[in-house]
């Protein structure tokens, strides 16, 4: 039940991405919110539903992206077994390693985004690019903190023991 | 009655009237003096009486208050309803007005979304190959160029923005007929490049589309000139250009049908 109801709230997050968040932009740029409920999902659910969960996040994001298609489903498919990799080694339980972590996987996604756009011959200008690359991250790590907080008690979050 | 006390009364009645008489003839330049003499306690007392007022009849106020701030929020949520519909009305007025004008067969649409990523300018329409857009076809509103359509589905398209770096658009200024390729920065501004260093043009030109490319019609507006600049080369000139469509808030275009 839990796993339905978590991959509703990706559904949501994605419409809220497309519509209501384009008038909260800062610089042109606005937070990710799928890439939080990737994070989330890798964090707070068993192997499985995590992978399930995050490739739903990246399908949703490429459905509403210009891009080719399947580019966010490998990334996302990819940070969801890195992230659990990652939480097997050291222990990811609170705020402030969940915050940069969520920075550093932003940031990395800007960084492929920005080479796969380039491959595809797309030149943005350096100084527009390094804008989102920065920002974007910076700006979806502020907010994961907050929609955690929000989160956590709807869905009664447990960390899981890998 | 003793005639002397008759007179006497006569003359205290008579000096009392002269005295009454005096007075009111001094009132009227007495009064905004003393007017403003008892301004003060006047207020005092006043505010006494409110203050007093206030807390015998402080629940019939609480509950008319809530009555009128209820009240107030109704017509508040109204007005914007009706402020609302009222842009709606004008947008679409300004829409069918050029759709009038306009020698191409049209199609409105009204956008329902933009893209999920920070990477690409675009927007979903409301409208699909169900409604005969086609991959390619020219997105305009009653300002100017808006971009193309990238994606169909059966009810909804992508429109790849003119300020998408992606989409090219090769474009004319209207004063000279100097020709450059107009692209995206994925910023507020468009960018027209490769323009010949002794090249005519100049700030506040307008630019228009050329009509080299089949794909869009001749003499669509696509903005003004900001800023003109030189490439780092050396070799050619380029120059920012504001769009004529405030491209963060399209709510409606129209779609040209070739």
């Amino acid at each position: 039940m839990r796993n339905w109801f978590f991959l509703l709230t990706i559904v949501i997050l994605g419409l809220i991405q497309v519509t209501i968040l384009n008038y909260v932009k800062i610089f042109n740029v606005k937070p990710d919110l799928l890439l939080i409920s990737l994070l989330l999902s890798s964090l707070f659910f068993e192997m499985k539903w995590a992978f399930i969960l995050g490739i739903s996040a990246g399908i949703l994001k490429d459905i509403f992206a210009t891009n080719i298609f399947g580019t966010n489903t490998l990334l996302f498919a990819l940070w969801t077994y890195l992230i659990i990799k990652l939480s097997k080694k050291i222990s990811i339980d609170n705020n402030y390693i969940r915050a940069p972590l969520m920075f550093i996987v932003a940031f990395l996604t800007s960084i492929i985004t920005r080479l796969m756009l380039l491959t595809q011959g797309n030149v943005i200008p350096l100084g527009i690019a390094l804008r989102i690359m920065l920002l974007e991250p910076l700006y979806t790590a502020l907010i994961f903190p907050l929609i955690l907080k929000y989160m956590q008690p709807m869905l009664s979050f447990k960390v899981i023991k890998r | 009655m003793n005639p002397r006390f008759k007179k006497r009364n006569l003359i205290y009645s008579a000096s009392l009237c002269v005295l009454l008489l005096f007075l009111s003839g001094l009132i009227p330049p007495l009064r905004t003096p003393l007017l403003d003499i008892f301004k003060l306690p006047l207020n005092l007392l006043n505010f006494t009486r409110h203050e007093i007022a206030g807390i015998i009849f402080y629940h019939q106020h609480m509950a008319q208050n809530e009555k009128l701030r209820r009240e107030n929020d109704l017509l508040k949520q109204k007005l914007v309803t009706l402020n609302e519909v009222y842009l709606e009305n004008e947008r679409l007025n300004r829409l069918l007005s050029l759709k009038q004008r306009f020698s191409y067969r049209v199609i409105a649409a009204k956008v329902i979304g933009r893209p999920a990523d920070s990477w690409s300018s675009a927007i979903i329409i409301d409208k699909g190959s169900y409604h005969g857009l086609k991959r390619g076809f020219v997105v305009i509103n009653y300002l100017g160029l808006v971009g193309r359509v990238v994606e169909t589905t059966l009810l909804t398209s992508k429109i790849m923005l003119i300020n998408d770096p992606n989409l090219s658009v090769s474009a004319i200024v209207e004063r000279s007929r100097q020709e450059g390729l107009v692209s995206g920065t994925l910023g507020s501004y468009l960018m027209m490049k490769y323009l010949p260093k002794d090249a005519d043009i100049k700030v506040s030109d307008t630019i228009l589309t050329s009509g080299l490319t089949s794909v869009y019609p001749k003499g669509l507006l696509v903005g003004t000139v900001i800023d003109i600049g030189e490439e780092f080369s050396g070799l050619t000139r380029y120059c920012l250009i504001r769009p004529a469509v405030n491209l963060s808030s399209i709510e409606e275009v129209l779609i040209i049908i070739p």
